[in-house]
């Protein structure tokens, strides 16, 4: 019983789309004469779909969907209009093909930037896409006319031939196709690509340095937003047999991004809500004769309005109304004691996963093998000549003086920067101009100095989107699982919150976490993808000296077996968990030695304390 | 193959027309840069300063006037509007500013044709502006070599504003750090207000002095807009020099353009933003680190 | 399908005379085969659904829709041309002295004894807009007749939803030759003159004021209805020698076009033609003086707009030789314009432009083929409206040719006043020649035009 119960929530916007779809035509017949208006919104509402995957989720702002909308138009109702192709369903499915076709070319380009200049990007092809609807294309799309005489679609099936022409037909047809729309986006949402992607709009920088190929995703969710955008214009172009040129226009792309705001952003039905505000707005307006030409000032009037007051939308203050509800329950906290001892099968669950080498190659004697890495910019020499060789299981710490080069070695070695000069090898892996992503891969893993999580996730979502970069490689397209659907990688999440004293709060937002326990979720972060090299950037900064104590049992525990480098400021932390230290200071490395060697070198003293006082 | 007049017509015709860009996009820019809005009401400010020009016009004969009265209004209006309206988003997400300037703009479009109409207005030519001048090569419209000068006087008065005064280092600090400004003590809402305000009134400027030139409609303002965009983006976002260089250059390839076929004009200005979105996204001359 | 005349055959009047009791059978038989379509209204129609008939006819009211820009860069045409439209209304439902001497329309009490009800919707000067809100007319409304548009695009797409929904459109304002050519349809009409006989009327009259022989520089927006005057103009001036020397193509929505201008000042033409229209033709013609064009060259407007000389002044437009649809003017020539002049700028307090004209006049010829017809079945006023019959309308006598729907009315050629010549505050074009229209007609086997039949 409770599993159907829990089937039924899981399942509930579908079923509550599915039921609003069936009944809303009665009333609107009753009112307007005609559901005509509800397939139009449902139109926009495909449209948006995939537009609010791209920006709602992913956090790409796109100003130029109106192309791929626009493109999927044109070439169905060319197909059928020049008598090229009379089955409706391919002309549909070859305008999509088109889209997803041009988006890859778009996005190709487009996606090397983003914020405003993605936007400005896609607005440029845009325009100039309708400018090649207008002009040079002409003679095809016959310009600033359009294409009329698009026909309706039928299906044969046997001998039957169900027509979708007229007002009731039309509607079902583009009912089902949004219905269908809304299940697959949903799919995706819950899949482990919508969680990526919703990682990808929370902080890309971290998303790829847990693994995943952002840019891959990206272009991923902008060619499959181009594929609703096709759909859509291919369904407006039989519903009304006639295809618009002004589909290509700025002002659709616009009106678009202007639903999706307005109705919600990130929640799939918003654009839909937004496009319904919008239609019957226009139509109420106008046909108030005390109006007359107003009407589009008093639009502009509410969507300001709307946009002001309702910051989520609509459909988001729906939801925070819900939540404020007596129906929704707090969630408790529980501050939870850190550092238990961990049983056999978690440490199991925990400890490096294996490092993919070829066969035939012998395993490398060095873990981690820096050659005279320098790195400068402008005239700062932060890193100048540094050499490291680790073996494997090593725990080796990297202090010096502020300036010294630490953090800029280390992002040097997690790949996030290029060194000017010099190599660096990961278990004999030469990955000096591989990514952080490739190197992530290879097994190599950091906690960040200034946390960099996830902030409107939970901390199960955190860990879990660390677990499955590594489990599912850098790009993978796997919409029909669930994200909770690998099994290793939830055992080990589990595993993990217990080892990080954070199971209390698995399921709170980051958010609402106090400092130290975002800190351990740092740390979490870096474990989930079980590295066999671990870069640990100043884990102790800001925290109590009893949370440190914690940390510290935390950090020991971890080696297993792992290379872990050390950067910190904390001395005694350093003199008791380091075999070895090395020690820079202006870019160059001072000395190198045990914590007894360096706690002695004259020199080092110098460095930390002027020569005066050593 | 277009002669060397014919050249050489077109390419000062593209220092003129570039020239009013840049005043239009250096207020977008200043705007952009410092607040992060993408104001796309910034058309629309540009058309109030022409229909000033236009009533000011009607009651009085001296162009002075209407350029320091429509300066002066769209300062004014810049400054309810950001006091009003936009000074509530900053926090708020990049696409909602954008959503509220774009709201905003309609409702000034629709508003000025409530009052005024649909047709035309016109505004006469200054009296020492009438007439053609001999370019050697060419004859040019006097006015229009005139709004040349007109527009760097201008953007000159900007320079000093920005480069000479100490509102004005705070402005371009702004520009490089909101936060930073803030953290140091000056009150840097203050200074958005001013920023803002600056941008529509060097918009409305233009508006005022493009007036003689056009057909004054409510919508006048919607092509320029797109075209600033490119211009903003081709000379680097927040960059006040980058304006002016990116407003030449599109200008000139607007011009140009003409010359082998005046159908690509508009296509050439997005490929050519497209093509510098792709290769140097910073623009010629904005700062780094803004990709 | 055959109308069933008189209901009376059939039941009464059965007399024992061997001719009676043929009629008699006669009118059995008929009645036995027509009998099964015989729609709940009664004996008199026994039409099938046709697009919104007999549902909009129903009733004591019927409707009629209009899509006009009101917001947009036509928005002034819109307004002029709703004006129009609602001033047709009033005096079709509630008579007039114009529909008065129209004998088809003399009784004054709306169309077929129903009273006419309307809305105008804002077609944005955008296609799909446009094709909103007449859709929402036609199945919300049950219209049973639409009219309106200002673009080409606009319209030609209007006429496409007319002719797949099957209600009559009338185009307003659209002056392309592909509305009555490859894109007519049997459900539009249009009487606005085509650019090919604005053409073929302008340009005689411009051989006869300029000489033969000249070289033009062309202005031409850069769309079909562009490139359909221009086709037209280099045609017919060309039958005059004129030669082209330049054309320069300008997007629509171009503000600047000194670049264009330039061009065409360096071009060495005598003449130079500018094609744009509305807010565009504005902004061109008053560059164009800058740059001098205007003293150097002559200038030309094939088809000026409703505003173009109060927007530009006389001293600008002074002396301009070009076409419009109709100007107010012509109330000299034919009386009922007059009263039309009179009516409208009672109400509106300016004198009508060809927006407001174009649509009264079609609004009327339509109800008077609706009265012939004697029904709203659409096909029935179709053909009355193809029947040839002339009407005697505002513009004089006009009528449709069956073959593309295009209205053969007469074409006004003008030129512009100086200020020294105007005699009111709007009497801005001396009428030089009014041409009738059947001269400037383009033979149909030339326009393209096929259209459907009628059971489509």
């Amino acid at each position: 019983m409770a599993e159907v119960r829990q089937g039924v929530v899981r399942w509930l916007p579908e079923l509550l789309v599915v039921l609003t779809l069936a009944m809303l035509p009665f009333p609107c017949d009753a009112l307007f004469g005609s559901v005509d208006i509800l397939t139009r919104i449902l139109i926009w509402g495909i449209f948006g779909l995939g537009f609010d995957l791209l920006f709602g989720f992913t956090g790409l702002l796109s100003f130029g969907q109106a192309a791929f909308y626009g493109c999927g138009g044109f070439v169905t109702a060319y197909l059928l209009t020049s008598g090229d192709l009379s089955n409706v369903w391919l002309a549909m499915g070859a305008g999509i093909a088109a889209a997803a076709a041009f988006s890859i070319i778009v996005g190709i380009l487009a996606l090397r930037r983003i914020g405003i200049y993605f936007a400005m990007i896609t607005l440029a092809f845009g325009e100039l896409a309708y400018f090649l609807e207008n002009s040079p294309l002409a003679r095809w799309t016959g310009g600033e006319n359009g294409m009329p005489g698009v026909p309706a679609p039928h299906l044969e099936i046997g001998s039957f031939d169900f027509s979708f022409a007229g007002s009731w037909a039309s509607y079902e047809l583009v009912a089902a196709c949004f219905f269908l729309g809304f299940v697959f986006a949903r799919l995706v949402v819950k899949s482990p690509v919508g969680i990526v992607l919703t990682a990808v709009r929370q902080n890309a920088l971290r998303t790829a340095a847990l693994g995943h190929d952002v840019h891959g995703y990206k272009l991923a969710v902008f060619v499959l937003a181009a594929i609703f955008a096709g759909g859509s214009g291919a369904l407006l172009g039989v519903f009304q047999g006639y295809m618009p040129p002004d589909a290509f226009a700025l002002q659709t792309s616009g009106q678009l991004v202007i639903q999706t705001v307005v109705g919600g952003v990130g929640t799939l039905i918003g654009p839909t809500i937004g496009a319904a505000v919008w239609l019957l707005l226009r139509e109420l307006l106008q046909q108030l004769p005390v109006l007359g030409d107003l009407w589009l000032f008093i639009l502009g009037l509410v969507f300001v309005t709307l946009v002001t007051v309702l910051p989520k939308g609509i459909v988001g203050a729906a939801v925070r109304l819900g939540s404020h509800s007596p129906f929704a329950q707090p969630k408790p906290f529980t501050m939870h004691r850190s550092g238990e001892r961990m049983d056999v099968a978690g440490q199991a669950l925990l400890a490096p996963a294996p490092i993919a080498i070829a066969p035939d190659r012998k395993p490398a004697e060095l873990a981690i093998d820096v050659c005279n890495v320098s790195k400068a910019y402008g005239g700062i020499h932060a890193v100048a000549g540094v050499s490291l060789a680790l073996p494997p299981g090593r725990f080796h710490a990297i202090i010096g003086p502020n300036g010294a080069g630490k953090s800029t070695l280390l992002r040097l070695l997690n790949r996030e920067e290029s060194p000017d000069s010099g190599r660096i090898l990961l278990h004999g892996i030469d990955i000096t101009a591989a990514d952080v992503t490739t190197a992530h891969q290879y097994g190599l893993a950091k906690s960040f100095q200034i946390n960099q999580l996830f902030p409107q996730l939970t901390v199960r979502q955190n860990l879990r989107i660390g677990a499955l970069g590594r489990q599912r490689g850098p790009l993978r397209l796997d919409v029909f699982r669930s994200a909770d659907g690998f099994r290793s990688v939830e055992l080990l999440v589990v595993a993990l919150l217990d080892q990080l004293g954070l199971t209390g709060c698995a399921d709170l937002g980051v958010n609402s976490l106090p400092y130290g326990e975002k800190r351990r979720l740092e740390l979490g972060l870096a474990l989930a993808s079980r590295p066999s090299v671990l870069l640990l950037d100043e884990p102790l900064a800001g925290l109590s000296p009893g949370e440190r104590e914690g940390i510290k049992h935390l950090i020991r525990d971890l080696r297993c077996g792992r290379t872990i480098v050390l950067v910190e400021h904390d001395m005694d932390a350093v003199f008791e968990l380091a075999e070895r230290i090395t020690v820079l200071h202006e870019g160059r490395k001072l000395a190198e030695g045990t914590p007894q060697e360096i706690s002695g070198n004259r020199k080092v003293r110098e460095a930390y304390l002027g020569r005066m006082a050593a | 193959m277009p002669t060397l007049s014919q050249f050489l017509s077109q390419a000062f015709n593209g220092i003129a027309l570039g020239s009013l860009l840049a005043l239009i996009a250096c207020g977008l820019t200043i705007i952009l840069g410092t607040l992060g809005v993408l104001n796309f009401a910034h058309g629309a400010m540009f058309m109030l300063g022409a229909y000033v020009a236009f009533v000011v016009l009607s009651h009085v004969d001296s162009f002075a006037a209407a350029l320091a009265l429509g300066a002066l209004a769209l300062l004014f209006f810049g400054l309810v509007i950001e006091r009003g309206l936009i000074r509530f988003y900053y926090d708020r997400p990049h696409e909602d500013q954008i959503l509220v300037t774009f709201g905003l703009g309609i409702m000034m479009v629709e508003a000025v044709r409530h009052v005024f109409g649909g047709e035309s207005q016109r505004v006469p030519i200054p009296s020492w502006g009438r007439g053609i001048v001999n370019l050697h090569f060419f004859y040019y419209p006097l006015y229009r070599v005139e709004t040349i000068g007109i527009a760097t006087l201008i953007l000159l008065g900007f320079y000093l504003l920005l480069y000479r005064t100490r509102i004005g280092l705070v402005v371009r600090a702004g520009i490089e750090d909101p936060l930073m400004v803030e953290l140091l003590g000056t009150h840097v809402r203050r200074a958005f207000m001013v920023v803002f305000s600056l941008g529509t009134m060097a918009a409305g400027s233009a508006g005022v002095i493009y007036a003689p030139l056009a057909a004054i409609i409510p919508n006048m303002g919607e092509a320029f807009l797109v075209q600033c965009f490119v211009v903003v983006v081709i000379g680097g976002l927040g960059s006040f020099p980058g304006a002016i260089v990116g407003g030449i250059i599109v200008g000139e390839i607007l011009s140009l353009t003409t010359l082998i076929n005046p159908a690509y004009a508009e296509a050439a200005i997005y490929a050519v933003m497209t093509l510098v979105l792709i290769v140097r996204p910073r623009g010629l001359l904005g700062a780094v680190g803004r990709a | 399908m055959p109308r069933l005349i008189s209901s009376r055959n059939q039941i009464g009047d059965i007399s024992l005379s061997r001719r009676s009791l043929m009629k008699a059978g006669i009118g059995a038989t008929v009645a036995g085969i027509f009998l099964p379509y015989a729609t709940s209204s009664g004996w008199a129609k026994d039409y099938p659904e046709l697009g919104t008939f007999p549902a909009g006819a129903k009733g004591s009211t019927i409707f009629v829709g209009g899509v006009m820009p009101l917001t947009g860069p036509y928005s002034s045409s819109g307004k002029d041309m709703r004006l129009g439209f609602e001033l047709a209304i009033d005096h079709l439902n509630d008579g007039s002295r114009i529909t008065e001497r129209i004998p088809t329309l003399k009784n004054g009490k709306g169309v077929l004894g129903k009273r006419i009800e309307f809305q105008v919707a804002d077609s944005e000067t955008k296609p799909d807009p446009a094709v909103q809100s007449a859709t929402r007319y036609i199945r919300d409304n049950k219209a049973v007749m639409l009219t309106g548009g200002v673009s080409s695009a606009v319209s030609i797409a209007l006429e496409e939803l007319g002719q797949r929904e099957h209600v009559i459109f009338m185009v307003a304002n659209s002056g392309s030759n592909d509305t009555t050519g490859k894109d007519c349809q049997r459900y539009g009409f249009r009487s606005q003159l085509s650019a090919y006989m604005a053409s073929k009327a302008l340009a005689p009259v411009l051989a006869k004021e300029f000489g033969r022989d000249r070289k033009v520089a062309y202005l031409v927006p850069d769309y079909t209805y562009g490139h359909s005057i221009y086709d037209s103009m280099k045609e017919f001036t060309g039958k005059e020698g004129w030669t082209v020397a330049t054309e320069q193509l300008a997007p629509l929505g171009t503000t600047d076009f000194s670049s264009y201008l330039l061009n065409i000042a360096n071009s060495g033409a005598d003449v130079f033609a500018n094609l744009a229209f509305g807010a565009d033709a504005d902004a061109s013609t008053k560059q164009a003086q800058q740059f001098g064009i205007l003293t150097k060259m002559k200038y030309v407007v094939p088809n000026i707009s409703q505003f173009q000389a109060k927007e530009l002044g006389p001293e600008i437009m002074g002396g301009t030789y070009g076409t419009q649809a109709w100007w107010w003017t012509e109330a000299d020539t034919y009386p009922l314009a007059k009263l039309f002049v009179e009516d409208f700028e009672k109400k509106n307090h300016y004198k009508p432009r060809w927006g407001a004209s174009e649509i009264y006049l079609q609004m009327l010829v339509w109800a008077d083929a609706v009265e012939r017809a004697g029904t709203f079945y659409p096909i029935d006023v179709i053909k009355a409206l193809e029947s040839g019959h002339k009407v005697d309308s505002i513009y004089g006598e006009v009528w449709y040719r069956a073959g593309d729907h295009q209205m053969v009315r007469p074409v006004p050629v003008m030129v512009g006043k100086k200020p020294n010549e105007m005699k009111g505050p709007e009497d801005f074009y001396r009428i030089v020649e009014i041409v009738p229209g059947e001269q400037v007609m383009p033979p149909l086997d030339e326009t393209g035009c096929h259209l459907q039949p009628y059971e489509t």
